[in-house]
């Protein structure tokens, strides 16, 4: 059994165990940044920025705590309207860097909204879930969360900004998975994010190999991102399909509600809708991360090449290390993106496994009070923020350590608490105060 | 508890589990990466981080017995360049004006330049360049970072065709070497390898240690620090048994010789040590290692890597009578006394078989001075072919002198018993053939000489060797290579020995090798003259020498090829050779003065011959 049931039934006002290994990880943090940039001097504008941003989200923190939780399932309305108006702002205001339009530029600091309207979002929907109550089971209830953030992820695919979906849709699923939903409804999701991954996929893979296409149908099959004749045939097609196997269970006296055949056909329908659209949406360097995910050691100079040098700095670590600001592959350049996406490469160079071990089991331990929390909150909204929570933070570890360990393709994720970025570790700070605020409040509602 | 709680606490766990599941699954992959595969990246990042401008250790040297540096090195430069800037622009200017220092053409240059700064690793432009011409590329260099001009050696000969054939030359290695290559030696693609002779043979003592500047570059290839400059470690010097002078006289002899084809062996009789080994035509190994911005003529590239000394198969012609005249002696048949009228024919019943002259009559003594064939045939005939190959034998005629150099010939043992094996038969007609030394019997110069120094030293047939020891030049210890080794011992009555002494000595007194008597010495030789149906006949010379009162210690064998005669063409050969070795205050005689030697010498050189 999972130990939590003792702790939570404590009467402190702050979950320590929580904020220490939140501290542990801020200051390793900082640590591994100084050394990513080899520089412990103020005038580096990388570890300027991160020094002020400290204690900015430290303030986000026990602002965090401090407020009542449940003001965001009062106010939900004007959470919504917040995340819209930042949204539409920053399409409208915001800088264009790196191909997307998703900074404020402000006189002293520029900040990513995103980052915000990620933790917003998961308030947001929990409060939205929590007031459908006895009727979360319902389809619609899934459907009108649906509904409801489609304007955000509209918003956001505008900048666009790819990875902030990525970590908001899994932690919604968790959030959903948590709050009850049917697990039908769930696996249906799943299935659906399935069925577009593997049109993506499938389709970068055909690119990857040519001498396939001289099959016909896998000609056909990749022809279908393309060709509008070919869409309509397969849609035609597997409307056929879905009729013609309701008809031959009908024939061999199995019946089965004609609503699974119609839903089936709609799944690949809409997965194959789903797939077009990521792969017309996809920029080239995603597409390159795609390849590289799919065959890492084909272009060791070129799209694969990141991973590699950030599994030889890990590698080259060892058990020990090589000790802070004493790694050669992140100091002299080899490890791309060191001090933001690929900051593990660095702790794994420089501290060795026990640095990876180490922030694993901070995250770990994160992760795991959250939960205890999520169980000890004294409400249902409680519940439900700390379960959404829980998602994100899980989301962004397995993704992280995944894109290093080369599970996941590389998607351009922070990692909480330890990357540079202001946003992020403001929005990440909050988000665990927001986590406290429950914890201190479990034994009043 | 409600339903709720129970399905929240059910499905908290379900997370919690999962978030297990992925940790131990991100845990084992680490200990993957970081621990079981530890090394292999390590390696890689320090190969990422690392860059090295190498520095060509010298070769060991190689010195004659009396401590002439006949191999050694000259200071050469190398161009590097190691740059962070890959633009063409840039690269195109850097190639315009280095190009023409280099004598390259200037696409190649830039060719090359562009190669190197996309793989981000040190690239070699030029290598073996002169000093002239780095005072230039100095002030260059200040211009364009990224340039490195390293001081390296490059190998000399400065004798240039001396002991070619021994010595060998440098070449560079090509693909299917450097996969065969021993990794402890460092080999680069660019390192050049011993193609032949003692740089072959002794690659891995002469190799050294290559030293280098191990730089650490950061992600664009843009210098950071020297993490080490290893110095190199010089490769260990050979010492050879060569005579330096013997060597020289040998060569310049043959060079100036009628054809300038021949081959001359001179060896110590009482250890098998070569003293000389020379083989014309030669070559100057320098051509292969030059400076690589100072043209070279092509034509000197066509080299003759064909070592006559060792290779070349002739008939003995007469020296060979010394083996007739020793089985004759040793079967207790001959009567040295005896005369033989020599009408310049004899006549074997069915042929007539020529002398080559007409000598009246001749007794054993005259027989050998004047080489007479006709006395020969009759001996010959009267103690039958069976003896005079199985001194063949004792000789090691036929087999190899076992010198270890690669290719050397057998040549061709003949007599009645090889025939009977070949079934076929033996006639009189071959008796008398074998006793002139005619025939199918071949043998190589230095067999010849192997004979020689053998008859010298009373029956000891010795191995040839040429390298005594190798020196490192690190720890300073010696390593003996070559030993005395006898092969063999020809057991032949000492009555006999002495009297083959007293006839050699008695042709360079009074016979036909009267061309190498000198004052104050006993010279023991015999001329031969190989008949050659192709063309003009070849000269031979053989001969051993020493103090008197003292055991031989030089036995030398000439042969010129087309020589015309052997006395005539090798003859002045092997005087200059001999010599040249007694000149050698190292070689004086053991009981007279220094001073005593030289005037001997100094009024010996100018008497006729």
């Amino acid at each position: 059994m999972l130990p939590f049931k003792k702790i939570s039934t404590g009467r402190s006002r702050m979950d320590f165990m929580l904020f220490g290994a939140m501290i542990a990880l801020v200051v390793l943090g900082a640590l591994c940044i100084m050394s990513a940039v080899n520089s412990y001097s103020w005038s580096n504008p990388i570890v300027r920025t991160h020094f002020i941003a400290l204690p900015v989200g430290l303030i986000a923190f026990f602002v965090g705590k401090s407020f009542n939780y449940q003001i965001y399932d009062e106010q939900w309305k004007a959470l919504y309207g917040f995340i819209l108006l930042l949204l539409i702002g920053v399409l409208l205001f915001g800088s264009y860097q790196r191909g997307s339009r998703s900074w404020f530029v402000l006189p002293f600091f520029s900040m990513q909204p995103s980052e915000v309207c990620r933790v917003c979002t998961i308030l947001m929907a929990a409060a939205f879930l929590d007031r459908r109550g006895r009727r979360i089971r319902e389809v619609t209830s899934v459907f009108y969360l649906g509904l409801l953030l489609l304007p955000i992820f509209g918003l956001i695919m505008m900048q666009p900004d790819f990875s902030s979906v990525v970590v908001t849709l899994p932690a919604l699923l968790v959030l959903l998975f948590c709050t009850g939903v049917n697990l039908f409804y769930l696996a249906l999701i799943a299935l659906l994010a399935g069925v577009t991954g593997f049109f993506t996929i499938s389709w970068t893979y055909i690119y990857l190999h040519p001498e396939l296409l001289e099959i016909p149908s896998v000609n056909i099959f990749y022809a279908l991102a393309r060709n509008g004749w070919y869409m309509g045939a397969f849609a035609a097609g597997m409307a056929l399909l879905g009729y013609g196997a309701w008809w031959l269970c009908k024939q061999l006296r199995i019946y089965l509600p004609s609503f699974y055949f119609v839903l089936a056909t709609l799944m690949v329908l809409a997965g194959l809708v789903g797939g077009i659209f990521v792969e017309h949406q996809m920029k080239p360097h995603q597409r390159k991360r795609v390849e590289a995910f799919l065959a890492p050691r084909s272009d060791p100079q070129g799209a694969g090449y990141n991973v590699l040098q950030a599994q030889i700095a890990m590698g080259a670590g060892g058990i020990m290390g090589k000790g802070l600001f004493s790694g050669t592959q992140s100091r002299l350049g080899f490890v791309p993106e060191r001090h933001t996406d690929f900051i593990l490469a660095v702790v794994g160079e420089e501290l060795g496994l026990w640095g990876t071990l180490c922030v694993l089991g901070l995250y770990f331990i994160i992760l795991w009070r959250i939960i205890a929390v999520a169980y000890s909150s004294g409400d249902r909204y409680g519940y439900l923020v700390c379960a959404g929570i829980f998602g994100m933070f899980f989301t962004y570890m397995l993704i992280n350590y995944g894109m290093l360990i080369g599970i996941v393709p590389v998607a351009g994720i922070p990692l909480p608490f330890i990357s540079y970025g202001g946003s992020n570790l403001v929005s990440s700070l909050w988000a665990l105060g927001v986590v406290q605020s429950v914890y201190s409040r479990r034994l009043r509602a | 508890m409600t339903v709720t709680k129970i399905l929240f606490n059910m499905r908290l766990k379900t997370m919690m589990v999962l978030a297990a599941v992925a940790g131990a699954v991100i845990a084992l992959r680490l200990i993957d990466i970081q621990i079981l595969q530890h090394n292999a990246y390590l390696q890689m990042a320090e190969r990422n981080r690392t860059q090295i401008i190498y520095q060509t250790a010298p070769r060991g040297r190689v010195f004659t017995s009396d401590g002439v540096e006949v191999a050694s090195n000259a200071p050469s430069f190398s161009l590097y360049y190691l740059g962070s800037n890959k633009d063409s622009e840039y690269l195109a200017r850097l190639a315009h004006d280095f190009a023409p220092q280099l004598q390259v053409t200037e696409e190649k240059l830039f060719q090359t330049l562009q190669s190197g700064a996309q793989s981000g690793k040190a690239v070699l432009l030029a290598e073996n360049l002169s000093t002239r011409s780095t005072v230039s590329l100095q002030e260059l260099r200040f211009y364009y970072p990224g340039i490195y001009l390293v001081e390296e050696t490059k190998r000399n000969y400065p004798y240039g065709v001396f002991a070619s054939h021994l010595l060998g030359y440098l070449g560079s290695m090509d693909d299917r070497q450097w996969r065969k290559r021993d990794t402890k030696l460092g080999y680069r693609l660019t390192s050049k390898i011993g193609k032949n002779g003692i740089e072959k043979k002794y690659e891995q003592d002469l190799k050294g240690k290559d030293g280098g500047i191990y730089l650490e570059v950061d992600y664009r290839g843009r210098v950071k620090s020297i993490i080490e400059d290893k110095k190199w470690a010089a490769g260990s010097d050979v010492y050879l048994t060569l005579d330096f002078a013997v060597q020289q006289a040998a060569e310049n002899g043959l060079k100036n010789s009628l054809t300038g084809r021949g081959a001359a062996v001179a060896l110590d009789p009482r250890t098998g040590a070569v003293l000389a080994l020379a083989s014309a035509p030669a070559y100057d190994p320098n051509v292969f290692v030059p400076y690589s911005d100072q043209p070279i003529e092509n034509t000197a590239k066509k080299i003759n890597e064909y070592n006559l000394a060792i290779q070349g198969i002739y008939p003995p012609a007469s020296t060979f009578k010394v083996i007739t005249a020793a089985a004759a002696l040793e079967s207790g048949l001959l009567d040295v006394t005896r005369k033989v009228y020599c009408s310049g024919k004899y006549n074997a019943g069915s042929r007539i078989f020529k002398c080559w002259g007409t000598h009246g009559p001749v007794d054993f003594m005259e027989g050998m001075a004047h080489s007479c064939d006709v006395y020969f045939y009759t001996v010959a005939a009267q103690i039958g072919a069976a003896p005079i190959e199985r001194v063949q034998r004792m000789f090691m005629f036929g087999r190899p002198t076992g010198i270890d150099l690669a290719g050397e010939k057998a040549g061709n043992l003949y007599g009645p018993t090889r025939r009977a094996r070949n079934k076929t038969y033996w006639f009189i007609g071959d008796t008398l053939n074998l006793s002139i030394g005619q025939g199918e019997l071949l043998v190589t110069p230095i067999k010849l000489a192997q004979f020689a120094a053998a008859l010298a030293s009373r029956g000891n047939v010795y191995r040839p060797y040429y390298v005594e020891k190798i020196v490192s030049n690190q720890t300073g210890k010696e390593q003996i290579v070559g030993r005395p080794e006898i092969l063999q011992h020809a057991d032949l009555k000492p009555e006999t020995y002495d009297m083959l002494f007293k006839a050699l000595k008695y042709t360079v007194d009074n016979g036909t090798a009267r061309r190498v008597k000198i004052k104050g010495l006993d010279v023991y030789a015999k001329t031969g003259t190989a008949q050659n149906p192709h063309g003009e006949d070849h000269g031979w010379f053989m001969a051993f020498a020493a103090h008197p009162g003292e055991e031989p210690s030089i036995a030398v064998a000439v042969f010129v090829e087309f020589g015309e005669s052997g006395s005539s063409a090798a003859g002045p050969i092997a005087r200059e050779m001999l010599e040249a070795y007694f000149n050698n205050p190292a070689h004086a005689a053991k009981n007279k003065t220094e001073t005593d030697y030289n005037e001997l010498l100094v009024g010996e050189s100018n008497a006729p011959f």
